[in-house]
């Protein structure tokens, strides 16, 4: 799995500290965005699960959860799949980013051009999500006072509400 | 022949001759030979040479003086020569005091000096500056032994508010709820007790100012919440009061309930509108020498009762809204006490202030927290320990009573520990030989304060011991020394630079290796252990303070790279590291620096605080907020704060980080930038230049890691 950057501790992505991982690779591309270095899909640096999660034990104290970003992190969902089975065993919450809408990954609403993408793990790491934050981020819309997100389109998913009820349920932020 | 000649500042005056016979006259005398023969007889010769050597030319006094001494030994009076010589070196370092003096004033005639990151630019501070330039100069050469004098000047140790030596003491944390509930007078008159929140505030902000007046550091309030209490529950009754009596002039009524929850509406306007005159009366009164606002803190917090809880939520309210323009509001310095069962869990009866302190802080850097069940506050649970201003804590009392109020710091003096380090080049026993010396210098040095602060008169502090403010002041008259008060004082050994110094002795600091962790303890709790010895020994009140690095950022640093020249992680930046902090531009987790600090705070009983930086107000995530203050408290620290960039637009009140030179909301470029500086706010053009470039490197302890 390529990534971009760890983060060990953050404030910003998502609610208490938490343990970032930025992944490498972007194919959504939005105008204005504050990682374009995240978007060369062979940029980055090679980890395995189990590095990753080595890192992750040696920052366990006094984290709330990890949160996925990137780059588009569902291009590497059955490895993040892995590493947020293990960390929820650790008493930590999920936060997932992603480009896609919830609406996309759930229902095949893609439009990638499907060779390129492996859809492996896509919904798995879905359920293993406490708060996906979707969609693209628009300039237009963008509102600096917005929780976690940077323009109003985004939307705190309540995974497992929207799961149990199939629609989507935004969380209380 | 010769008709003008150039003084020393380059201005030309008149050429008398005789002025050359008066000084080898003076220099023939100084030797036992009163000849005035003889010395008119030397002038000639001068005069002779000076038309050889100048004929035509301009010649300056100090030329007309290397002749004198020429034609003094070259006619074999070698003995008048040195005389003449000595007696001429006297008067150029006479000048030079002079000039140095004069120097430093015209400096600040230029800018007011940016020491001190309160003061403003005012005629009045001015004034205030060249004052307090004389004054030091005068203790320095005057007053102080000489060893002390040298060890300061040379930058081995700092003795603060030097220019208040002999005069006053620091701080104190002032009994408000006696002053409130017996009245007081100030010199112009009797003012009784307040019977409503309103008075009761206004004065509060009157004693804060009065006593800043007759001392030089921070004025607190301890028991800010719980003080103010009574008044809140005096407007109550003032309030039912009005109200019913309103009822019966209008002919109306009204039931019981409906009444008491007006007055309860009617009582929490009041209050909030007490506390916003309150934050406003202390950031506008320059009343600090007539040039600075008072240095003033408060603490809160605990008070349960519900006026207690009224003045806490309606103070950070306020202080939450800010100024007229939504502007930070730069003082008090708000302290929020923490302890278990009253306000650090949820369910406990205050955990809402808590949860508000923290929103507070997001916006305005305060409230601070203090942790009264740190291993160390733990046992003054029930007295509760106060801080004071940026750090300062004083409770344990060797000669009395172990009590927050009516006690503070008499004076500090703090060690330049990484001189000590580059001077042991390595060498253990050397440092911790060198470390016993400046400690016992500083005991000496704090002591000689002592003695001077002592023999000061009640009468000397009309506010602070006329009111008998301080502890056992009760029964002194007004002629009697002030030594049975002060007693109950602190004697605070500061220290600068504990990074710098663990670099110079292992090439690490302590957020760099254990090892350099290890000998970081070692080192502090050593100085702990000489202030305990020093305590017992002479029965006064010795300290270990983590200084607040504020007037000294730079000085040291300066002194050592002129000294010992530019050494890599210690004398390459323009300042030393505060006390015992992790270097501001060393990237560490912010739970790694709070586990390395915290291991400090308990050595430091004189006073601590400890920061995490991030790079932006965590507003929108009070949960993790939340969790660094929780992982203070694990940590055992005593007192700690969170650190943002907090930048106000002036124009519109958008409040967050600006990092460009406009507004994102509304384009201004009228930007105010404020930054904690000594656990003191500012705003960042009131910064002085070490401060400035230490805030420029501050890392932010969040950071994108490959």
């Amino acid at each position: 799995m390529r990534l971009a950057g760890i983060v060990p501790e953050s404030f910003i992505d998502g609610p208490g500290l938490r343990f970032v991982i930025f992944t490498q690779g972007c194919i959504h591309k939005c105008p204005y965005c504050h990682n374009t270095e995240t978007w060369d899909l062979n940029a980055g640096q090679e980890f395995t699960v189990k590095e990753v999660l080595r890192i992750i034990k040696t920052h366990k104290k006094n984290k709330q959860g990890i949160t996925f970003s990137g780059g588009e992190p569902f291009l590497h969902a059955a490895q993040l799949c892995e590493i947020a089975a293990s960390v929820r065993q650790m008493g930590w919450n999920v936060v997932t980013y992603t480009g896609f809408t919830y609406e996309q990954l759930m229902y095949g609403e893609t439009n990638f051009h499907p060779d390129k993408i492996d859809k492996t793990g896509m919904k798995e790491l879905i359920a293993l999500t406490d708060y996906l934050i979707d969609g693209k981020f628009v300039n237009e819309l963008k509102d600096l006072s917005l929780k976690f997100r940077g323009s109003s389109n985004q939307r705190i998913i309540d995974v497992a509400a929207s799961l149990a009820s199939n629609h989507v349920v935004n969380a209380d932020f | 022949m010769f008709t003008t000649i150039i003084k020393r500042d380059g201005r030309t005056q008149d050429f008398h001759e005789s002025k050359i016979t008066d000084a080898v006259y003076k220099g023939l005398l100084a030797v036992g030979e009163a000849d005035r023969q003889l010395a008119m007889e030397l002038t000639l010769e001068v005069m002779k040479k000076i038309k050889s050597e100048y004929s035509g030319d301009y010649f300056s006094v100090e030329n007309v003086q290397d002749i004198v001494e020429t034609v003094l030994i070259e006619h074999g009076h070698a003995k008048v020569a040195k005389a003449y010589i000595l007696y001429r070196e006297n008067r150029s370092r006479l000048r030079e005091a002079r000039s140095t003096l004069m120097d430093a004033v015209s400096e600040i005639l230029k800018e007011t000096n940016r020491d001190n990151a309160n003061v403003g630019n005012s005629p009045s501070a001015k004034v205030l500056q060249i004052s307090e330039v004389a004054s030091k100069n005068f203790y320095l050469k005057r007053m102080l032994p000489e060893n002390e004098a040298e060890a300061h000047s040379n930058g081995d140790i700092y003795i603060h508010d030097l220019s208040w030596y002999g005069k006053t003491l620091t701080c104190l944390q002032i009994p408000l709820d006696k002053l409130l509930r017996e009245g007081f007078n100030n010199g112009h008159g009797y003012i009784r007790p307040p019977k409503g929140i309103k008075t009761a505030a206004a004065l509060a902000a009157i004693i804060l100012q009065s006593n800043q007046n007759d001392m030089h550091g921070g004025q607190s309030f301890a028991y800010f919440d719980r003080d103010m209490a009574v008044y809140v529950n005096e407007e109550k009754k003032r309030q039912e009061k009005i109200i019913r009596e309103g009822l019966k002039k209008l002919n109306l009524s009204a039931d019981d309930e409906k009444i008491s929850e007006l007055v309860c509406e009617r009582t929490k306007d009041e209050t909030y509108q007490a506390m916003e005159g309150f934050i406003y009366n202390l950031n506008t009164m320059h009343s600090r020498a007539g040039a600075q606002v008072p240095f003033s803190s408060i603490n809160l917090g605990t008070d349960t009762s519900e006026a207690g809880r009224m003045v806490t939520e309606c103070f950070l309210l306020a202080y939450e809204k800010g100024l007229g323009k939504g502007e930070t509001p730069l003082f008090p310095n708000v302290c929020f006490k923490l302890k278990d069962d009253v306000n650090f869990e949820e369910g406990d009866p205050n955990y809402d202030l808590f949860r508000l302190s923290m929103r507070v802080a997001c916006k305005r850097l305060f409230p601070n927290f203090s942790f009264q069940d740190s291993s160390f506050n733990k046992p003054y649970r029930d007295e509760e320990v106060a801080y004071m201003g940026c750090r300062t804590r004083v409770i344990a009392n060797c000669n009395g009573p172990s009590v927050t109020n009516e006690r503070g710091n008499l004076s500090f003096t703090t060690i330049n520990l990484p001189r000590l380090g580059i001077r042991a080049e390595r060498d253990l026993a050397k440092f911790w030989k060198s470390l016993d010396d400046v400690l016992e210098l500083c005991v000496t040095q704090l002591l000689t304060r002592f003695e001077v602060q002592k023999k000061l008169k009640v009468r000397d502090f009309p506010f602070l011991m006329g009111l008998k403010l301080y502890l056992d002041s009760e029964e002194l008259k007004p002629d009697d020394y002030i030594e049975k008060a002060i007693r109950h004082g602190t004697l605070s050994i500061g220290f600068i630079g504990l990074a710098e110094c663990l670099t110079a002795l292992t090439g690490e600091h302590h957020g760099q290796s254990a090892q350099a962790q290890a000998l970081g303890i070692s080192i502090i709790s050593h100085m702990r252990r000489r202030c305990d010895e020093a305590t017992a020994k002479y029965k006064l009140n010795f300290t270990l303070l983590a200084t607040p690095a504020e007037q000294l950022s730079g000085k040291f640093t300066k002194l050592d790279a002129e000294q010992f020249g530019i050494l890599p992680g210690i004398t390459d930046k323009a300042w030393y590291t505060n006390s015992f902090h992790v270097p501001v531009e060393y990237t560490i987790s912010a739970m790694d620096k709070i586990a390395i600090e915290g291991a400090y705070h308990k050595y430091c009983n004189a006073g601590h605080i400890s920061y995490v930086e991030l790079p932006s107000a965590p507003e929108n995530n009070l949960e993790a907020f939340e969790t660094l203050v929780r992982a203070m408290a694990d940590a055992d620290m005593g007192y700690a704060a969170v650190n943002f960039p907090v930048d106000i637009c002036c124009d519109c009140g958008f409040n967050g980080v600006i990092e460009k030179e406009f507004c994102p909301k509304c384009k201004s470029g009228n930007i105010s930038r404020v930054r904690r500086i000594t656990g003191y706010l500012s705003t960042l053009d009131r910064f002085n230049d070490s401060k400035l470039q230490e805030v420029q490197n501050r890392q932010v302890h969040y950071k994108f890691q490959k």
